[in-house]
Order: C-alpha cells, then structure tokens, then sequence
C-alpha cells in the first residue's frame, strides 16, 4: 500500500509551458582584435535571450582540448531578461590568445526547467 | 513681389514633395539557434521506474537546432545520468537514454540520424545542411533493484550543445 502511495505520488513531475524557448549566440567564428591595454586582445559577441525559464548565461573561454583559459569580462555569469540581447566583449591576454578555441555560453537554469543549453562560437 | 514670393514657396514645397527611396538594411549573420520545442515529462508506469516515453506515460522532450549556414555546426545531446532535483534517494539509479532526428526542413538532412555517433550518454550530429532539425531524446531512469522512488518531483536535465566546427 505504501509502495503504491510512493508511485502515485512521484508521478508528479515537472514540466513546463508548451512555448518554445531558444537560446542564441553569434557569431559563429569571432575574431579578435587589438583592445585599448597593451598586450590584451578582445572579441564582442552576442547572445539573445528567448528563454523565459534563464536568466543567467555563463561565458567560459577553451583551448581545442576544452581546458578553460583564463580571460576578463565585464561579467561572467551575464544576467539577462527574457527576450534580451546582450552584447558583450571577451578579454585575452596575447600569450593565451593562440590557444583559444571555443567561447561558449551555458544556460544557467532554473528549478524546473529540463533542458540546459550551451553554444560554442569557434576562434579560427 | 508677392507672386514671386509665391512661386518659390511652392517651389520649395514641391521639392520636398519628392519621392524618396528609404532603405531596409539588415544582416544575416551565421547562426545557431536551440529551441525547446517540448519539455519532457516522466511518466511513472512502475513504482521502480521513471521514462519519458509515451507507451509509459511520458512526453519525449523536443530541441530543435537552426543553423543558418551549411557544415558550420556540431550538435551534440546529452541524455541526464542524475537528476537535477529530486527527493533523497539511498539507492543507486541506473540511467537509459537516447536520442533521434524526428523531423527536419530538408530532405537531406536524413543522413543526421545514419551518421551520428554516439559516446555514453552523448549523440552528436554533423549539422551539414542549413535549416531546423528536430532531436527528440529519450530517458529512463531504474531505481536500486525493484525499489520504488520517494513520493515526490524528480527533475532532470538534457544538455543541448551547439559547437561551431
């Protein structure tokens, strides 16, 4: 009997409004250039926001081995609202910049939400 | 005088009446896009069991990847191996998964399913043609040995990844 009361009850699962929700970056393949400090290189990107179940973002910068590599943002876990565009700028210092491969933004989602996203614009 | 003042009033209306092309401008940049087309939703067909899958009560959750330009992408789909929330459990939970192109825009991109590769929880497919694809993942989570989970709400998470090539 208890066992049934347990199967009934974790039946309860969770979903979410029909809508469709997306998530985007862009571009594809950034480029960096020359940044106003000396010995600093920087790319802008873009991410749009049609996730009303996100609000934060989080921006992480890899080598072709997916080994993070250090950079500066104004932020790194970038709040947005849902249906925001957000452009922001990525800052590397010359040393590591012919290691970059990836930046990536990942979807920090909320309770609830099923589905994590992550987009990955490649440095060429 | 007057009339003279007149005429070049006139004249001056008569230019600005002028037609004047306004320009639309825009820029299509290449893109991925990652929708969630459905959420999915365990059913629960047995006390030990939680599967997404419609025959068990279930909705199979939906992401659908636009790309905008040809061979520029990879998609890979991670099916949960935990759950992102749920009551405490003492027992281990033994993970299934799966995932398919359900549906595409072009008649091409049925090569995704053939050639995809799959790595432990993971599939990835070679986005090589621009347009939607949709991926449909199936999972199934067995608890301990015949054991029945905890009243309560379990959450776990698909990983939709979109890595430019």
């Amino acid at each position: 009997m208890l066992n049934s009361i347990k199967a009934i009850a974790s039946f309860v699962l969770i979903t979410l409004s029909g809508n469709a929700v997306a998530h985007e970056m862009t571009p594809t393949y950034p480029t960096f250039s020359k940044s106003f400090m000396a010995g600093i290189s920087v790319t802008t990107l873009n991410i749009f926001n049609k996730r009303k179940d996100v609000s934060y973002y989080e921006i992480g910068v890899f080598d072709d081995q997916w080994e993070p590599i250090p950079f500066v943002s104004e932020y790194t876990v970038i709040p947005m609202l849902y249906l925001d565009t957000v452009s922001f700028d990525v800052y590397v210092s010359n040393l590591s910049l012919g290691s970059v491969e990836y930046i990536c933004s990942v979807s920090q989602v909320q309770a609830g939400a099923t589905v994590s996203s992550k987009i990955c614009s490649r440095v060429k | 005088m007057k009339n003279l003042l007149i005429t070049v009033a006139l004249l001056a209306s008569a230019t600005t009446a002028l037609a004047v092309d306004t320009p639309i401008t825009g820029n299509v940049q290449t893109r991925c896009l990652i929708t969630t087309d459905t959420n999915g939703v365990y059913g629960n067909p047995l006390p030990s069991k939680l599967s997404t899958l419609s025959a068990d009560g279930g909705v199979v959750p939906v992401v659908r990847y636009d790309v905008t330009l040809a061979d520029a992408y990879l998609a890979k789909i991670t099916t949960p191996t935990s759950f992102s929330s749920s009551p405490a459990l003492s027992d281990s939970v033994t993970w299934t998964g799966s995932t398919a192109v359900t549906k595409t825009t072009d008649a091409g991109m049925s090569v995704y399913e053939t050639a995809k590769v799959i790595y432990g929880s993971t599939t990835q497919f070679d986005l090589t043609i621009a347009g939607s694809t949709w991926f449909s993942s199936e999972s199934t989570a067995v608890y301990g040995v015949n054991k029945s989970f905890s009243g309560g709400s379990y959450t776990a998470l698909i990983l939709a990844e979109c890595i430019a090539k």
